[in-house]
């Protein structure tokens, strides 16, 4: 949350107050896990690097400091492979929030993969700030990355958004449930733009079924050198046109 | 539909609001006051625990240096307090790696102790179990009055090892428990603004074990 103008270890509040930018970027992450637990979705919390992290999300959730604020649902994914357990374990309307560092490989990959599953992404992390699109919502903490994630910087932006969400869902007009795709109404895959989606299994006759979304749907693949099932391709109207490599959809 | 804790805060806006910029402008606004609140209990404790600090990490420095580890514990997010403190110590993000383990890593250990012979003893049992007299003992709570926080720093104190402790809200039964070495408090009655002070004190003392073992 120190943000743009960033903040350092015990320096003074009126030292380096940030801009609004990411204040505003904390609201509107806010309002967006509202609709989703409003929805029923749950939040998956994700940090490889710092694991605690994840799990204090998670009982801030649920297990609410405020006497009398419900509880909502938050489960920290840990484990040696974490895309493996949320691809198995999250259903669309799920949210992901992950922790970690802009270079950390295993959140960068969750990031990636979460939409095909139907997931909301949100990324905190301190230091150098991932790329544009990195995630849906990208929160970002000023200073050193290897000490703010220690030292209560990162904590305070998860605490705050906690206590945002919270004020979010007293305004239920504002929560109209956002869409999750319905694999009978709709082709995710044929809108103007090209979809990223996982491979999901290999069919005959140049076809696979992808995830996109969190919909699975039957695509051509007789364009691309179609990767393993957990590959991911970027697929538009019905075929797949090009492999996603890691780090650069 | 307002909720106890922070309705107050927000104007009441009913259930046929559609035009959420509003309200965004009033959580910003909000987080906004949060950081800054933070900031200056932050800054304020940080001032107000120098001396503190400083003592304690001479004393760590003794310990690690007599072949000591330290041990931290807590609950819920201040479990989580006590894991990064840990993690600090044990995989640094820069300079010497010390012996440091959490009384919450084994689920296996916690579930057992607590089954058996209550929650209020899951600490003090590893202490028991695990401690010797050069090591530390590193306690968070918000409250300073968790139960299984207190008891685990007793034990600690009665086999001979250094205790941290870190509270807020006054210090709680911490401060009057006598059994703490080096005590932070964190004056707020607010149990975030708390966690987020105690990391921040919890790193500064990390620096000063990390400054002082350099100038060894």
């Amino acid at each position: 949350m120190g943000g743009r103008a960033g903040h350092r270890a015990g320096a003074g509040a009126e030292a380096a107050l940030p801009d609004a930018g990411p204040f505003r970027d904390l609201a509107t992450t806010a309002l967006a896990l509202a609709r989703r637990f409003r929805g029923g979705g749950t939040l998956w919390c994700v940090s490889p690097a710092w694991p605690w992290h994840a799990r204090h999300v998670a009982v801030e959730f649920v297990h609410p400091v405020v006497v009398g604020t419900r509880a909502l649902p938050a489960v920290s994914a840990e484990g040696p492979d974490v895309v493996a357990a949320l691809r198995v374990g999250a259903r669309p309307g799920d949210m992901v929030l992950a922790l970690g560092p802009a270079g950390d490989a295993t959140v960068a990959d969750v990031m990636r993969r979460a939409p095909t599953w139907g997931l909301r992404t949100v990324w905190i992390g301190a230091g150098p700030r991932p790329g544009p699109g990195a995630a849906d919502h990208v929160l970002w903490a000023g200073g050193d990355e290897g000490v703010t994630a220690f030292d209560g910087g990162l904590v305070l932006v998860y605490h705050v958004l906690w206590e945002l969400v919270h004020v979010c869902l007293e305004h239920p007009g504002l929560l109209v449930e956002e869409t999750v795709p319905d694999a009978a109404a709709v082709c995710v895959t044929c809108a103007d733009q090209g979809t990223v989606a996982e491979v999901v299994a290999l069919l005959s006759g140049n076809r696979a079924s992808v995830r996109a979304g969190g919909v699975l749907e039957e695509v051509d693949v007789t364009l691309v050198d179609v990767p393993a099932p957990g590959g991911l391709v970027l697929v538009h109207a019905g075929s797949a046109v090009a492999v996603v490599q890691d780090g650069a959809p | 539909m307002t909720g106890p804790g922070t309705g107050f805060l927000y104007p009441f806006i009913d259930g046929d609001e559609r035009d959420g910029a509003g309200l965004l402008d009033d959580l910003a606004g909000s987080a906004a006051a949060k950081q800054a609140d933070s900031h200056r209990l932050r800054a304020a404790t940080l001032q107000a625990c120098s001396g503190e600090i400083g003592r304690a990490a001479d004393a760590l420095v003794r310990r690690f240096g007599a072949g000591g580890r330290l041990f931290a514990f807590g609950n819920g997010g201040s479990a989580t307090d006590a894991d990064a403190f840990v993690s600090l110590f044990a995989r640094p993000p820069r300079g010497r790696a010390l012996p440091a383990r959490s009384f919450l890593a084994d689920q296996a250990v916690v579930s057992a102790l607590g089954n058996d012979v209550g929650f209020d003893l899951v600490f003090s049992r590893q202490v028991i179990a695990y401690g010797s007299a050069q090591d530390v003992a590193a306690a968070f709570s918000t409250s300073g009055s968790s139960a299984n926080v207190l008891r685990g720093l007793a034990e600690a104190r009665r086999r001979g090892l250094l205790t941290l402790g870190w509270t807020g809200y006054g210090g709680g039964d911490m401060a009057t428990s006598g059994v703490v070495d080096h005590l932070f408090v964190v004056e707020s009655s607010s149990v975030h603004r708390i966690q987020e002070t105690q990391d921040a004190v919890a790193t500064a003392l990390w620096v000063e074990v990390q400054r002082r073992m350099a100038d060894e």
